[in-house]
């Protein structure tokens, strides 16, 4: 299998569903993304950050700077109560968009 | 003044470093995880970066659109965080006011009329000294004027103004007007007097003045003699006249008992060009001879009874020209080379004194944007002495207010101690103090906004000498609102500087120690900044109560001076009998006719008529020469010239010092005979002994001296006496008189009604301007003199009152928190009398010195308000002694009380709630 182009906003979505499992820096949810989805999105690593530093300007995720797993400085985001209704139908809108697709593409 | 620490730290620029350093330890972070990662599954170092750097992308690129992302962001944050705290402060500021309300009134209230009043005056002295006209391109109106000596109204005949039109670039650019002057205008039963000017055929296209219904006076409405029988109302006018109907566009009305076609009305807001008086009615020049038009003029060999437009030597015309002012110099060179080869000519014939006289006149042009005002002369120094009074008042009022929020913020150092050592920054309380006096000022000034709104219409009031007031267009909002804005917020930040410079210094332990109840502190609760507070007010008060002294000393002064006439039982009736039409054949009979009627009047003991009334009702003046003697070079050969009956000295009240007065032989047939003024006499003969002299208006001499009356100020109770030359009417019997006066034996009034009713009786359409007593002519002469006299005393008052309040207050909290001090000398032996006197001695030692610094602002003062003053010292010594006197006075009976209250405290209560 090849690699995938990440769909515009598909990003976000990929962001704040992984912090909903819990507070984390970039790394991690950089490792994530990639395990879950076993490297099929062809993105750059560093195209998380900004899209990390908008969507706290948004005020759906916070961050703070707090110590790694080994010791060192590191940054990080948590969802907010706003991040999560906005995961939320942010999920919504994706699951009907893709069953929409699904339902023209299925076989007759 | 100490700047105040952490008000930069308000409007400080989040550094970009950090966002910048932050980022960057981010994706660092990121970076370096990674390679660990890849070391951890075998790579070498190197290598795992190398893949580590391939995986992330263009470092460079992700931090700059980061940091983009973050600068934005932090950028609105501290907006809104500066508008969150702005707002909390002024919530905060407005709970406290809520809090104590009677404080809160008394400060908005005071400064509403501190920023109230000086926004009064500041409107009146804008409009009248700034002001454009309202008209279009103002600054390219320029007047013809004279340079070889200051002149207002320069005036020019209408055949140099033809000549001088011939010079210009555009003729049409180039147009004239005359001096306003008053006529009759019948538009009901009876002639109403309507202020006019005439205006040639190009006045209203030239300064581009339009017409809002009907159309305005053109060029073919001036191009002959008597050529335009029309009219055009000015807007207020119209309003006032005619209720704005614009039916009345069309009609005829009798103006002078001429019959004129309404043909227009001017634009709104347009009233002339003369600041401060509104034209009633525009008609055309060719009209001056139809309309018995006589307003300034100056003529010489000329019959001023025949059309002015032909005659050159009948000077009557103001000339404006409308240029750009890049160009008015070329032009106005132009104007004087044309002005000087008139010149040549005139003078051609002329004597050798009088041509070297004549050939001084050159010529320029001024420009005049905001048009002519004999108002601003008359005002532009009163008005500037008001503006300083008022804004003095103001100061002092932002004293007072000062010093209650001092004593405010000294009594809530405990609330600030505790807010201090819980982490609050002083930057912020700063600003929280700043806010609640701006929050003061703010309400204040919306208030005063009002206050200034009906304080201008009252000045306009006050300082018109007629029964309506002075037309000034004083609607210029956003000047007015962006004025009181601006003085709200500087008050507020004055007042408010006292307390934040109070709260800035406070130190943690200060702050505890003031609110706890340590004894004998060196300075916290003597209040050394109040103190000085007091002190300044003091002093600004002392000067505004001896500058009111000055000017109330001068309108009194001015009030007693004796004119040289009676005024208190002469009755003034001022009509217009040129207006009427009255040929000059009929008016000895109508003359004796109006003597006859006011004769008959119960409580008149005399009548008289004379061609210019007291006091402002116009003057003549002639050149004059007596055979023999020649003046000394520069010395004026002018003096003022009156037509009179016989019984005029005895009526008025005038001495007859030598010789005799006029009687009924002294008519058209008798010799020629002539009674004059002491000066006159001194002036021209360089004797008082001149009975049986000869003088005239050139040689031979026409008029032979029968008496000397004593010098008269005839024109205004200010003016020292003219010269003057009195002349039987009877022997000039073509002159039109323009006033009757009457000596009354009991009350003024009922001779004022039946004068009325007679005038009506002798002729329904007699124009009749007004009937007033004597006394009252020669006080509307005085009408700035009493504006500044009656309030200036107002101010000096009002200071007076806000110094000893202030005062007051300073002492009052001293003394309170000073109790326990009091107690302790109480109980140690002092006597109550001596405590009182502790008290007193220091609001004393507080007066003294305010009134030293005050004794030396007074020098200054003196070259402000020295040309206004009358017969009075700026610097007066008896004024200054009162006011200062009356200042101790009043600022120890403000201190009384606060001694007399520690005075009675009691020791053991004092000291133990210590």
């Amino acid at each position: 299998m090849g690699t995938l182009d990440l769909l515009q906003g598909t990003l976000d979505l990929l962001i704040l569903k992984t912090l909903s499992w819990g507070p984390m820096h970039g790394y991690s949810v950089a490792r994530l993304i990639r395990e879950r989805s076993d490297g099929a999105f062809l993105i750059e690593e560093g195209a998380l950050y900004p899209a990390l530093h908008r969507l706290e300007r948004q005020g759906w995720i916070e961050s703070d700077w707090g110590l790694s797993e080994n010791n060192r400085k590191a940054k990080f985001y948590q969802l907010t109560a706003r991040g999560r209704a906005q995961l939320r139908a942010e999920v919504a809108t994706w699951q009907r968009y893709t069953k929409a697709v699904a339902g023209v593409l299925e076989p007759a | 003044m100490r700047r105040i620490p952490g008000i930069r730290r308000v409007f400080r620029h989040e550094r970009s470093r950090d966002v910048e350093s932050d980022i960057d330890l981010e994706l660092q972070f990121h970076i370096d995880a990674r390679t660990d990662d890849l070391v951890r599954r075998g790579l070498g170092r190197d290598e795992a970066r190398q893949a580590a750097l391939v995986e992330f992308g263009d470092v460079k690129r992700y931090e700059t659109e980061t940091v983009r992302i973050d600068r934005g962001y932090a950028r609105t944050t501290r907006i809104k965080e500066l508008l969150w705290s702005v707002w909390f402060d002024f919530a905060y500021a407005l709970r406290g006011l809520r809090r104590s309300p009677g404080f809160a009134a008394a400060a908005v209230l005071t400064l509403a009329l501190g920023i109230g009043a000086n926004t009064a005056v500041w409107t009146i002295l804008d409009a009248l000294m700034r002001q454009p006209l309202p008209i279009d391109r103002p600054d390219e109106l320029h007047a013809v004027r004279r340079t070889d000596q200051p002149n207002e109204d320069y005036l020019n005949s209408f055949q140099r103004f033809q000549r001088l039109q011939a010079v210009m670039p555009d003729p049409q650019r180039f147009t004239a007007m005359s001096a306003y002057a008053r006529m009759y205008a019948t538009t009901g039963d009876q002639p109403e007097p309507v202020l006019t000017q005439l205006v040639s055929g190009n006045w209203f296209r030239a300064l581009h003045v339009s017409a809002s219904a009907g159309r305005v006076i053109d060029l073919d409405d001036d191009r002959a003699l008597d050529a335009g029988a029309v009219a055009v109302l000015s807007d207020a006018y119209w309003s006032r006249r005619f209720g704005r109907d614009p039916r009345i566009v069309g009609t005829t009305i009798r103006v002078n008992g001429i019959p004129l076609r309404v043909i227009g009305v001017g634009q709104p807001g347009f009233q002339g060009l003369t600041v401060g008086s509104s034209v009633d009615l525009w008609m055309p020049l060719s009209m001056q001879h139809a309309l018995h038009y006589i307003g300034n003029y100056s003529a010489h060999d000329a019959d001023i009874e025949k059309a002015w437009a032909p005659q050159d030597n009948v000077q009557w015309l103001i000339l404006l020209a409308r240029v750009p002012p890049a160009s008015a110099m070329r032009i106005a060179g132009a104007l004087d080379r044309q002005v000087r080869s008139d010149l040549e000519q005139q003078v051609a014939t002329a004597d050798s004194l009088d041509r070297a006289y004549r050939l001084r006149e050159h010529v320029t042009l001024q420009p005049i944007p905001r048009g002519v005002s004999p108002l601003r002369e008359q005002f532009k120094d009163p008005l500037r002495v008001l503006m300083a009074s008022v804004g003095l008042v103001l100061l002092i009022a932002c004293g007072n207010l000062a010093g209650l929020l001092l004593a405010r913020s000294s009594a809530r150092s405990h609330e600030v101690a505790v807010r201090i050592s819980l982490g609050a920054r002083r930057g912020r309380l700063v600003r929280q103090v700043l806010t609640e006096s701006l929050t003061i000022a703010l309400l204040g000034g919306a208030l005063g906004l009002v206050i200034a709104r009906w304080g201008t219409a009252m000045l306009l009031r006050v300082a018109s000498s007629g029964s309506r007031p002075v037309p000034l267009d004083v609607s210029n909002d956003v000047r007015v609102i962006a004025f009181a804005l601006l003085v709200s917020v500087g008050t507020g930040l004055l007042v408010g500087a006292f307390p934040a410079m109070r709260v800035s210094r406070y130190g943690l332990y200060d702050a505890f120690r003031g609110a706890g109840r340590v004894m004998g502190g060196r300075s916290s609760h003597r209040l050394p900044l109040g103190r000085a507070l007091v002190m300044s007010q003091i002093a600004l008060s002392l000067v505004l109560v001896v500058t009111a002294g000055v000017f109330v000393r001068t309108l009194r002064n001015l009030l007693v001076i004796d004119p040289g006439y009676e005024r208190e039982h002469v009755v003034v009736a001022r009509i217009d009998i040129r207006a009427a039409g009255y040929d000059s054949a009929g008016l000895p009979a109508l003359y004796d006719r109006l003597l006859g009627a006011a004769g008959a009047i119960p409580g008149v003991r005399s009548a008289s008529l004379s061609l210019n009334a007291l006091a402002g009702g116009g003057t003549r003046t002639s050149g004059f020469v007596v055979p023999g003697r020649t003046l000394p070079r520069g010395e004026s050969s002018t003096a003022q010239e009156n037509y009179v009956t016989p019984d005029y000295f005895s009526t008025i009240g005038m001495t007859i010092l030598t010789g005799r007065g006029f009687t009924r032989a002294d008519n058209v047939g008798a010799p020629k005979v002539a009674i004059i003024s002491e000066s006159m006499a001194r002036h021209f003969f360089g004797t008082e002994r001149v009975v049986g002299s000869r003088f005239g208006y050139g040689t031979p001499p026409e008029f032979e001296v029968v008496g000397v009356v004593k010098d008269a100020r005839v024109n205004a109770l200010r003016e020292a006496a003219p010269r003057l030359v009195f002349r039987p009417l009877a022997q000039a019997p073509r002159e039109y008189v323009t006033s009757l006066e009457v000596r009354v034996a009991g009350p003024r009034e009922p001779v004022t009604a039946a004068l009325r009713s007679a005038f009506h009786q002798v002729d329904p359409m007699l124009p009749l301007r007004d009937i007033t007593p004597l006394s009252d002519l020669l006080e509307r002469g005085l009408t700035s003199e009493r504006l500044v006299a009656r309030l200036a005393g107002s101010f000096g008052v009002l200071a007076l009152l806000l110094a000893a309040i202030g005062l007051y207050g300073v002492m009052g909290y001293s003394v309170s928190r000073r109790t326990n001090e009091m107690g302790v000398r109480l109980a140690l032996g002092a006597s109550p009398g001596g405590v009182r006197m502790l008290v007193l001695r220091e609001s004393l030692l507080t007066s003294a010195a305010g009134v030293v610094l005050g004794l030396a602002l007074l020098l200054p003062v003196q070259g402000i308000t020295g040309r206004l003053v009358y017969g009075v010292s700026p610097r007066d010594p008896a004024t200054v002694v009162i006011g200062t006197a009356l200042l101790i006075a009043v600022t120890a009976i403000a201190a009384f009380v606060p001694a007399w209250r520690a005075s009675r405290i009691d020791p053991v209560d004092a000291i133990r709630s210590a």
